[in-house]
């Protein structure tokens, strides 16, 4: 196997609310032999930058919606969406609450689409 | 750091887990003004959410409370507290049909009774099943929190520390201080009676099934506080907890359906042989079999066994069948096929025996502080039944939130000791670096080194060496954090919580080591290789870590006995 083959790319979604900065995306590159589900991907970024903010509490069932995310383009849960190594991902929050940090959204604050 | 918000309520409850919903509803319906804090979003963290939903109560016809008190102590080896376990007997039927006031669905049979189950250890078919699991569970509960005018529920709000006060010479607990994560504010909140119900401390454990959220703090804040811990070492653990691959990691497939009656499978070595013997042996036994197996070097690269059901007799359709629930259609979408695949698991921690040691009332030994399953103890003793740690929920959190309101009630606020707010407050500044120096990845790495080494000195298998090395290796790394900082982020600091978190793991592991090494017998799930039996003549008594400000000083007590 190759070494890109062992690699997921990552373009994460960052935002600092309190900066006023624009939110941009930010490039990782995680080591990862195996399929992964976004959820433990983004647990490791968390490792490697502890900067990047993401929820990390599980129910092992796909039910609760703890791990609500965006990726490439799609609204899913990210405990049970595999991306396997040698793929390239964006990941960015869950589209319908507001964005706390990174992809960490506020699920008391359905943003106005979402609401009706 | 200096607060920035202040909130004041009758009634704090920390934790929105079953227990501290539950809590919060008592209090709040017998009057009381309560505020419940959740350090992740509510009905999207904690314990309660991976429950499978079995529920035990006595209500078959041929059972009784005394037959469930029993079987209780029975399967406790004898440990646990006669005076709470009674209360759990007692009460189990009246909360479960609180529940159903509340929102939460029951599995019926065709005449419309409760389908009832009968587990190992319950002398009568005793066990319910919650509709939808731990979620439908806490679901109902939030729903029922939400709808009541006195209680305000404040989550991704991490509580820090609790707040403590003088009244006639003695320290009362008068509120705690926690951070906002939404805006950052550091919150003082002043109650009149605190209710501590935030469960767990199993993630401590490299390999558990519990969710990241079970790391202890609330059992150090309440031993700060000065509450006594009761039986810290007694944690119980599960045979079949999936290691490998890393994305399913900590979710578990049942033991119990190996059994010959119902799947009939078995855990495998690497080189396809059997593990356990048949029939099943009790957990414990099977889980001290497996963890030898792993020692001897039997198991697979990643340190698991084979769980297999593929070969059953029983066929494949009845396989599927039976498997055909949410906890394995979610392994299926990770790749893994359960019905016929191996899977790699472990014994991993699951439950937490022991932990703040409350009375009937659920009162702990400080004044004006309650705890509520599962970070309280000890109604179970060395094991406990399947689905009394759900029962156990509702009995002791509604014990704990009327406990509360009466304290409220007869009690006016007392101002906290001002050396109490400073000392959290500066210890929380303390973390925080101005000049942004901090350390990277120094906190993972921290965290892993000390999750493998409660895994390897804490785990099924204990001995006197390895616990004295445990306690030396927590205090090393506490040391070693004490160092770190973390840059200034107002919203959302995640590192922080990091810190804060680690920090009090590294307490809870010193008091599980200390109190596992205290105790030099064998009895349930505290297997000590260096004493490997049980010893009623010296050891039929609990551990106890008592808080002395500085350094923690352990003890024994004799078990609550009901009186004949
Ligand atoms: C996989 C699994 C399956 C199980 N199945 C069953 C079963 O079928 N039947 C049964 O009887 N038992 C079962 N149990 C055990 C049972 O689910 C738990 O004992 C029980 O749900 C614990 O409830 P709790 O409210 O005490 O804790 P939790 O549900 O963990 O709630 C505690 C809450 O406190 C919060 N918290 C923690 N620290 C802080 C802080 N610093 N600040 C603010 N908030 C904080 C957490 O976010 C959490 O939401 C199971 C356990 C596991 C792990
Ligand atoms: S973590 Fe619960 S649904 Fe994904």
């Amino acid at each position: 196997m190759t070494e890109s083959n062992q690699i997921i790319s990552v373009k994460a979604y960052r935002f600092e609310p309190a900066n006023q900065v624009k939110p941009y995306f930010q490039n990782f590159e995680v080591k990862c032999s195996e399929p992964i589900s976004i959820m433990a991907l983004l647990a490791k970024i968390h490792e490697i930058d502890p900067s990047f903010a993401c929820r990390t509490s599980t129910c092992f069932k796909g039910k609760c919606g703890s791990c609500l995310i965006r990726v490439n383009g799609q609204d899913v849960l990210g405990c049970t969406t595999l991306v396997n190594p040698g793929e390239s991902i964006v990941v960015e929050p869950y589209s319908k609450f507001k964005v706390i940090r990174d992809v960490v959204v506020d699920f008391r604050e359905p943003l106005s689409a979402a609401k009706e | 750091m200096k607060i920035t918000e202040n909130l004041q309520t009758d009634v704090l409850v920390i934790g929105g887990g079953a227990a501290g919903l539950r809590a919060a509803l008592a209090a709040a319906e017998s009057g009381s003004q309560v505020i419940v804090t959740n350090k992740g979003p509510l009905t999207k963290s904690g314990i309660t959410l991976t429950a499978a939903g079995g529920m035990q109560a006595p209500f078959h016809p041929a059972d009784s409370e005394e037959q469930y008190f029993k079987d209780t102590l029975q399967c406790g080896y004898g440990l646990g507290d006669q005076n709470l376990a009674k209360v759990l007997a007692a009460d189990a039927c009246s909360r479960i049909l609180d529940l159903e006031r509340y929102g939460t669905r029951f599995v019926r049979d065709t005449e419309g009774h409760f389908s009832l189950g009968q587990f190992p250890g319950q002398s009568q078919p005793r066990n319910l099943f919650v509709k939808g699991g731990g979620l439908g569970l806490v679901s109902s509960l939030a729903k029922a929190c939400q709808a009541h005018a006195n209680i305000l529920i404040i989550d991704d709000f991490f509580v820090s520390g609790l707040i403590t006060g003088q009244s006639s010479q003695e320290n009362v607990a008068v509120g705690a201080i926690g951070i906002n994560l939404r805006n950052g504010q550091l919150t003082l909140i002043q109650a009149k009676a605190v209710v501590m119900a935030t469960g767990g401390c199993q993630w401590l454990w490299e390999i558990n099934d519990c969710p990241t959220d079970a790391t202890g703090e609330g059992l150090v804040y309440a031993y700060r506080a000065g509450a006594d811990l009761i039986d810290m070492e007694m944690v119980l653990f599960y045979p079949s907890v999936i290691v490998w691959p890393p994305s399913v990691k900590g979710a578990f497939a049942h033991y119990e359906f190996l059994a010959a009656d119902i799947l009939d499978g078995n855990i495998y070595d690497h080189v396809g042989n059997s593990v356990l013997p048949k029939p099943l042996p009790i957990r414990n036994e099977a889980m001290q079999l497996m963890a030898k197996a792993i020692n001897d070097g039997r198991g697979s690269e990643h340190g698991g066994l084979f769980w297999y059901v593929g070969n059953s007799p029983n066929g494949l359709k009845r396989v599927r069948e039976t498997l055909n629930i949410a906890q394995y259609n979610y392994i299926k979408s990770h790749g893994i096929d359960p019905a016929t695949d191996k899977i790699e698991v472990a014994p991993g921690a699951h439950y937490l025996l022991g932990g703040i040691h409350i009375n009937e009332q659920c009162q702990t030994t400080v004044n004006g502080l309650f705890a509520t399953p599962e970070c309280a103890g000890n109604f179970d003793g060395a094991n406990r039944l399947a689905g009394s740690g759900i029962t156990a929920t509702q009995v002791f959190g509604a014990k704990a939130g009327f406990a509360a309101h009466q304290w409220a009630v007869a009690n006016q606020y007392i101002d906290a000791n001002p050396a109490s707010i400073e000392q959290e407050t500066w210890r929380i500044a303390g973390k925080i670096s101005t000049t942004n120096n901090y350390q990277g990845t120094a906190i993972s790495e921290l965290r892993n080194r000390l999750r493998t080494a409660v895994q390897s000195y804490a785990g099924v298998n204990r001995n006197g060496e390895g616990l004295a090395r445990l306690t030396k290796i927590a205090k090393e790394i506490r040391e070693e954090l004490s160092q770190l900082q973390v840059p200034e982020v107002k919203v959302y600091n995640q590192q922080l919580i990091d810190l804060l978190q680690l920090e009090s793991m590294c307490e809870v592991a010193m008091l599980v080591a200390e109190c596992a090494l205290m105790r030099q017998e064998s009895r349930g799930h505290h297997y000590r290789t260096d004493f490997p039996r049980q010893d009623d003549q010296n050891w039929l008594k609990h551990t106890l870590a008592v808080s002395m400000g500085i350094e923690p000083r352990f003890a024994t007590k004799p078990i609550n006995m009901l009186s004949e």
